[in-house]
């Protein structure tokens, strides 16, 4: 099974060093939601993830890559 | 914390402490204490209502904005896994419940088993919640 990991820390801090709570009121899930997708405990829906990407004004293979490796 | 997770530890340290009061008081009172303790599990009930709406009042006052947000997409998942796991052992305490039920066991003894069942099943809930919670997702 493949992993996905993600650049949202990094694309916060680049953002004014958005916090997790401001993305998550811009992304309409809880700030624990946020923890967990950042530190790839939990993937996101795709919806979720375009909006994250949209937050960003990022194409959605910069905020997310999924590998095949374990 | 999350909101939803502070819930989830209300509702499983309140009946794993309320009923298990219940449970205790009719396995002290033994079989032979005749018909369903129906005063005793209404007040249990009532008490459990009372201390459910009071913290869950609390956490909310604590944090107002948490508790006026709908679940967001992972705490549904989380809900729904932690149902799943809920009916396998609402499902397999039934099955046991009717094959010792064959044997013709007093009433007391069927409808506590099913309502320990039922309880059961619900600290599951609450359990594999919290445990999805802990672990991230």
């Amino acid at each position: 099974m493949g992993t996905i990991r993600n650049e949202i820390r990094r694309l916060r801090f680049e953002h004014g060093e958005m916090t997790q709570q401001q993305l998550a009121e811009k992304i309409r899930v809880t700030r624990q939601t946020v923890n967990a997708i950042e530190q790839g405990k939990y993937s996101p829906s795709l919806e979720a993830a375009f909006r994250i990407a949209a937050v960003f004004g990022e194409p959605l293979e910069s905020v997310f890559h999924y590998s095949n490796e374990e | 914390m999350s909101f939803r997770e502070k819930g989830a530890w209300i509702s499983l340290l309140s009946m794993a402490g309320i009923y298990g009061v219940y449970f205790w008081s009719v396995i002290k009172a033994g079989p032979q204490a005749g018909g369903f303790h129906f005063g005793k599990l209404l007040g249990t009930i009532i008490v459990l209502v009372i201390v459910q709406v009071v913290l869950n009042v609390a956490v909310a006052i604590y944090a107002p904005s948490e508790a006026k947000a709908p679940p967001d997409e992972r705490d549904k998942l989380i809900e729904l896994r932690a149902m799943r796991v809920a009916y396998a052992g609402l499902a397999t305490g039934i099955a046991f419940a009717c094959f010792f039920g064959a044997f013709n066991p007093p009433i007391i003894f069927n409808t506590n088993s099913l309502l320990f069942i039922l309880v059961t099943a619900e600290i599951m809930r609450c359990a594999c919640q919290i445990i999805q919670y802990r672990r991230g997702a």
